[in-house]
């Protein structure tokens, strides 16, 4: 994919080593990260997240459904992403499709916690008008404008930007009908319900190269790695989520090492974005 | 497939856990029993069979309660002509379900990622090196989804794969594990899978003692962690004896 000489490849094989990486970064360190919330008019919620030269969009619609017969107390969340081939030329036709299936589903693990709902970042619960009968589908999708590495933080930290931008609408039932007519509804186009989003984790991926690994990978980097691993963590410092990349196989110690590490990092990635976000809040209102 | 004498159904629970941390189940949780009522850290008998399938390299049949599941490996072949030349192996792999497999019908098609998640777990044991310009292909099907189905086929996988003769560091064995409530439950069922709220998913080689592929879902505390790991790392070691065994057993019925 990248086109490295040899030279090149030793040159960030020993930078990483000795802790002074090609961009003039530490192993450790995330490059600048830029958020900008409410891109897109035309969705309940949006945001665009630069990570370097990635560069992510990621949006929320919602539209009234109705759940499924195994959880009527559970709204349904989608998330999809899609590699646009502006990003890159492999990405066209079907190139793009196992990578964008990857990501879907990593960010679906990491996000939507378990079957039963338990440890999901959105609460699913709380998507629900009418029990069993009308409930909110959310639908995430995230769009991959430009890749320079690290693609997985950079779009669950979108995600996290859009929801906390998502302004639901709030929906008043009309009366009461017979328990087996589907009830109406009004949506109201005024009134709109924030989410909370205080327990969506963000995902720290620590990208292995040589001995040692490094945070937030730019794609020169990732073509040197041996293996990935995403770890999602929310505030608590507890686990959402975790996924492997690269097929070379790690020592269930380094695991734990870098599950510590990944939590460690993710304190300060939280805290960075959610001023980000703040931020990114306040000057939309501004304007 | 009929069992031979000598080859019934092994087990291969960890020894762990239980001895390490006895009060797991306390007030509300004691009665509460597995639909098939194995003790939490039980797991199902494992049955593995080698050379299910005559046409092709190599093949294996597993079965564990009754997750069944059928893989076949074709190759080394000459990968195909629109693929840039690669001084090393290509892993092809992917995974489909009977249309019976699942209690409704044709809901096997939710499992899109198991095809890339097979080829993520072989690939870190397979030496790709061996075999430059050709591709394996891994073609695995299953027939009844009876929970932990992805674990189920990346050890059927690997043992197909050293049916085939394909020259692995070490075979690949797979565990998975729910998180029901505060309880870790092992090998989970399809009742149990649906209801779970996490789930650990460990493949490993056994002797090099090296994890090829973890995944988590749910919400999971460090201690959690260590312990489900060091369930399944115990599991996946028994795990990877039992199926040895069964690639002695066919190699000796051969030789016969």
């Amino acid at each position: 994919m990248v086109g490295l000489s040899v030279g090149e490849k030793h040159f960030i094989q020993g930078g990483i080593a000795q802790d002074l990486r090609s961009d003039g970064r530490k192993r450790l360190t995330y490059r600048p990260i830029y958020v900008e919330t409410g891109v897109i008019p035309q969705a309940h919620g949006s945001a665009r997240v630069r990570l370097g030269a990635t560069d992510v969009i990621a949006s929320v619609k919602a539209e009234l459904g109705k759940p499924s017969a195994l959880q009527p107390d559970k709204g349904k969340i989608a998330i999809y992403v899609d590699c646009s081939p502006t990003a890159a030329p492999m990405f066209e036709g079907r190139g793009g499709e196992e990578l964008s299936t990857e990501l879907s589903v990593a960010l679906q693990r990491c996000l939507l916690g378990g079957k039963s709902g338990a440890g999901a970042g959105i609460d699913p619960t709380s998507l629900v008008v009418v029990e069993g009968k009308v409930c909110w589908d959310l639908y995430i999708d995230g769009l991959v404008i430009s890749s320079d590495g690290n693609l997985l933080d950079a779009l669950a930290a979108a995600i996290k930007a859009a929801l906390s931008n998502t302004g639901i609408p709030k929906v008043d039932v009309a009366v009461e009908t017979r328990s087996d007519e589907q009830p109406e509804v009004n949506i109201s186009d005024e009134e709109f319900l924030q989410f909370d989003t205080s327990g969506i984790p963000v995902i720290v991926t620590l990208t292995k190269v040589g001995r040692h690994y490094i945070v937030d990978a730019t794609s020169e980097e990732e073509s040197q790695m041996s293996s990935a691993v995403s770890i999602s963590v929310n505030r608590k410092g507890h686990i959402c989520g975790l996924t492997k990349r690269g097929g070379v196989g790690l020592d269930p110690s380094i695991i734990l090492d870098m599950i510590s590490v990944a939590k460690h990092v993710s304190e300060q990635l939280i805290n960075k974005l959610d001023s980000e976000i703040a931020a990114a809040e306040a000057s939309e209102e501004e304007s | 497939m009929a069992a031979k004498p000598g080859s019934a159904p092994v087990t291969y629970s960890p020894n762990l856990g239980q001895k390490t941390r006895p009060p797991i189940f306390k007030d509300n949780d004691l009665d509460w029993v597995r639909p098939d009522g194995r003790g939490f850290h039980q797991c199902r008998p494992a049955f593995f069979r080698t050379g299910a399938v005559n046409s092709a390299s190599g093949s294996a049949y597993a079965e564990l309660g009754s997750t069944k599941v059928i893989v076949s490996v074709f190759g080394p072949r000459e990968s195909k002509k629109a693929m840039m030349y690669s001084d090393t192996g290509r892993l092809n792999c992917n995974v489909s379900y009977t249309t019976f497999a699942t209690p409704v019908r044709g809901q096997g098609s939710d499992h899109k990622e198991f095809s890339s998640m097979l080829l993520k777990a072989l690939e870190g044991a397979i030496m790709l090196e061996t075999f430059p310009k050709t591709t394996v292909d891994v073609f695995a099907l299953v027939l009844e989804s009876g929970g932990s189905d992805l674990p189920v086929v990346i050890s059927c996988a690997s043992l197909a794969l050293a049916d085939a003769g394909i020259m692995m560091y070490d075979l690949v064995a797979a565990v998975s594990v729910s998180c029901l409530g505060k309880n870790l439950v092992i090998d989970p069922v399809l009742e149990e899978e649906s209801y779970q709220d996490g789930s650990l998913m460990l493949t490993c080689m056994p002797s090099r003692y090296e994890v090829t592929q973890l995944t988590f879902t749910g919400e999971w505390s460090t201690p959690d962690i260590n312990e489900a790991m060091q369930l399944c790392l115990d599991a996946c070691s028994k795990l990877g004896k039992v199926m040895r065994t069964c690639l002695k057993e066919a190699a000796s019925a051969s030789q016969e």
